[in-house]
């Protein structure tokens, strides 16, 4: 059962991936960019990720998406125009992923054993335990992420949100459109 | 949840000892006050740079006059679970960052002056940058290190964009952004590699918080010659030279330094680089300590290469703000002098924070009358409409000349003293071709640096009349440039009233 629905999530992801590629409309692309998204999160929570698959939905086919798609509302791009005949840069692009690809596929068949067994397991079970010299025990849960963030990374924590604010002050100065009643200052000249 | 997770969280949110940061907690408040006080009304929003500039006097006076030394923590101690360590350094360092906050936005209040830009947020801004900065130097561990570089890093791509109806503003801010982005992935992709071989069972040393400065130090220790470590140490490196702007990692320099408002030029000069070079100091004497082998010659090289390519780029280099930027590349140059020396000798630290005190000073000097006369648009002030200038301005060509002169390391001013400081170390570190390299540099640089002198007195045939264009400076003016000169001369005939601080 989890095969087939790992081979099912894994073709979703891959042919919604092609499609966004592939489409002419940008739209379009962005829509089939969320079904990859959204076929990604499913195999993380084959992988008992859960927390990981949240955020991919949460974050990337929610919040970037949405961005993405407000810009290409935004420039009213509607179709892309006909392609050029590939570059050499691209042709030579394609050659070394290819090239990568294909040693990461023979490399994997020849040797089966490096693969590692069962990595989540390992991971999640943590047979250091919590100490001074280990630290906080990682599990894929989003407990063991909220403890972490309030005991030990509490300032970074902090100073991540002092960011978020420096971001959208920053987009507010360099975006708002200042008229000559908004800045009332001493005119010096 | 068991009962030895939860007594060792315990014991970590008992280290979360807020007291430690009151400096910076104090600025991030102010910053916040700056937006609250934009909100009330038109009326308040007047006193705004009045407001910003009191309120890192006050914090600064308070760093001077309170004795920190439980209220910050002594030298060595953590906090924070071991995210934040104090060091010799920290206080003059915060001192260091929230003066020039303070300047950069007194040169803000002269910027913003008659400009239809946002107000508040310039201050706002430049106060995070400097807090950001306090804790960056005094991260212990790489999370804190790159989330608080980061912080410093966005606020600079607003600033650097900060004036937005210009064009050369707005490149300059697009170029930062690529760029910074670009290292800050360098710097976080060597982090990784750090992480994950520190972190692997299979290794002598390994940790499960491989990502402090402590634990892998010792783990590097244990293996200086695993590749990964080497790898990730390189790619560290790299990160913190863009910030620093040394050669390989120095072509955003001139472009974003003339298209940058003047004040933001100042801050990325001075507390930008300042701040790379503690965090290479406090990374160089800690986890990478048994690299030092592996990246001596690689310092070497950097240093040698910046020196050369600043001094002789700034040559043919017009424009006063690229030269500003291009000479700060052989200033970075020097500075890794010191930072190469250090693996030898014990007091070079010394001498490199004082050249950053002496740069700070100078610096200061010669972009507040940059900002004084140039009037418009500041992007294009080239030696040229210098000529002449100290017929009609003697004042502020009196202060540059001082400005300049300890910026190319003239015996009275302090940046002599500095430049000696850093070669004395060099030398007896037995870096003699770097020694000559720099020699050479400064050479170099006293033909640049006096060009524009020469042009402030005797160039007679001029068309441009920028001293006329200037308006005299204000008696305040005047003042903050009298009490920048003294201080440069001050250190350069006692060097050793820095340790007073």
């Amino acid at each position: 059962m989890a095969d087939l629905l790992f081979y099912l999530f894994a073709a979703i992801t891959l042919i919604s991936a092609l499609a966004m590629v592939l489409l002419p409309n940008a739209v379009n692309g962005a829509m089939c960019m969320i079904v990859s998204f959204l076929g990604t999160a499913a195999l993380f929570v084959l992988l008992d990720a859960y927390f990981l698959a949240i955020l991919q939905v949460l974050v990337y086919a929610g919040a970037v998406m949405v961005l993405f798609l407000f810009i290409i509302m935004l420039l009213n791009v509607d179709e892309e125009a006909p392609r050029a005949k590939p570059a050499k840069l691209s042709i030579f692009a394609a050659l070394s992923g290819f090239t990568i690809l294909s040693v990461l596929v023979v490399s994997l068949f020849n040797n089966p054993s490096a693969l590692p067994e069962p990595p989540v397991i390992e991971v999640a079970e943590n047979p250091l335990g919590p100490s001074a010299a280990n630290g906080i025990p990682f599990t894929t849960s989003a407990k063991s992420f909220g403890y972490s963030l309030f005991t030990k990374y509490m300032l970074p924590f902090q100073v991540t949100g002092f960011l978020l604010l420096a971001a959208m002050v920053g987009v507010i100065v360099v975006s708002k459109r200042m008229t000559e009643t908004t800045v009332k200052t001493e005119q010096s000249d | 949840m068991n009962e030895g997770l939860a007594d060792f969280l315990r014991g970590i949110a008992a280290t979360n000892e807020w007291w430690y940061i009151m400096p910076e907690i104090l600025l991030a408040v102010l910053a916040l006050g700056l937006l609250v006080l934009e909100l009330l009304s038109p009326a308040i929003r007047k006193h705004v740079p009045r407001v910003a500039m009191g309120g890192l006097g006050l914090i600064l006076a308070l760093l001077l006059m309170v004795d920190c030394s439980d209220c910050m923590g002594a030298n060595g101690q953590s906090a924070f679970g071991g995210l934040l360590q104090s060091n010799e350094w920290s206080h003059l360092m915060r001192v260091f960052f929230v003066f020039s906050a303070l300047m950069v936005s007194y040169l803000g209040g002269i910027f913003l002056a008659g400009r239809n830009l946002a107000q508040s947020e310039f201050y706002h801004l430049v106060i995070l940058v400097a807090a950001a900065m306090m804790l960056l130097v005094q991260s212990n561990h790489f999370v804190m290190l790159f989330v608080a570089l980061e912080m410093a890093t966005v606020a600079f791509y607003v600033l650097v964009a900060y004036r937005r109806t210009s064009s050369l503003s707005l490149e300059a801010g697009i170029k930062y952004l690529i760029l910074g982005a670009l290292s800050s992935s360098i710097l976080l992709f060597g982090i990784v590699l750090l992480y994950g071989a520190g972190g692997n069972p299979a290794l002598p040393g390994a940790s499960g918080d491989s990502l402090n400065f402590d634990a892998l130090e010792s783990f590097i220790a244990l293996n200086p010659d695993n590749p990964v470590v080497l790898t990730g140490a390189m790619l560290v490196l790299a990160g913190i030279c863009f910030k620093i702007g040394a050669v390989p990692f120095q072509i955003w320099v001139p472009d974003v330094y003339q298209g940058a408002p003047n004040p933001v030029t100042a801050y990325l000069a001075i507390a930008s680089k300042a701040a790379g070079f503690m965090v290479l100091l406090s990374l160089l004497h800690g986890p990478f300590l048994a690299l030092q082998d592996f990246l001596l010659p690689v310092l070497v090289f950097i240093a040698a290469a910046s020196i050369l390519f600043g001094n002789i780029a700034a040559v043919m280099q017009r424009n006063l703000k690229r030269l500003l930027g291009l000479s700060g590349i052989a200033h970075a140059g020097y500075l890794l002098i010191g930072v190469a020396a250090s693996f030898t000798i014990e007091w070079v630290d010394n001498a490199v924070v004082f050249y950053l005190i002496t740069y700070l000073l100078a610096s200061f000097v010669v972009f507040l009358v940059l900002s004084l006369s140039g009037e418009g648009d500041d992007a294009d002030l080239n030696i040229e409409r210098y000529a002449n200038f100290s017929r009609e301005q003697p004042f502020l060509s009196g202060a540059l000349t001082c400005g300049l002169g300890s910026l190319a390391g003239i015996p009275p001013m302090g940046g002599f003293v500095a430049k000696l400081l850093l070669f004395v170390a060099a030398f007896q570190a037995g870096l003699y071709g770097l020694l000559g390299v720099a020699v050479l540099g400064v050479v170099i640089s006293v033909y640049y640096y006096f060009g524009w002198i020469r042009a402030l007195y005797f160039n007679g045939s001029s068309v441009t009349a920028l001293g006329e264009a200037s308006n005299a400076p204000t008696l305040q003016n005047r003042f903050v440039l009298c009490a920048l000169v003294v201080a440069i001369v001050v250190l350069g005939i006692f060097p050793a009233v820095v340790s007073l601080v």
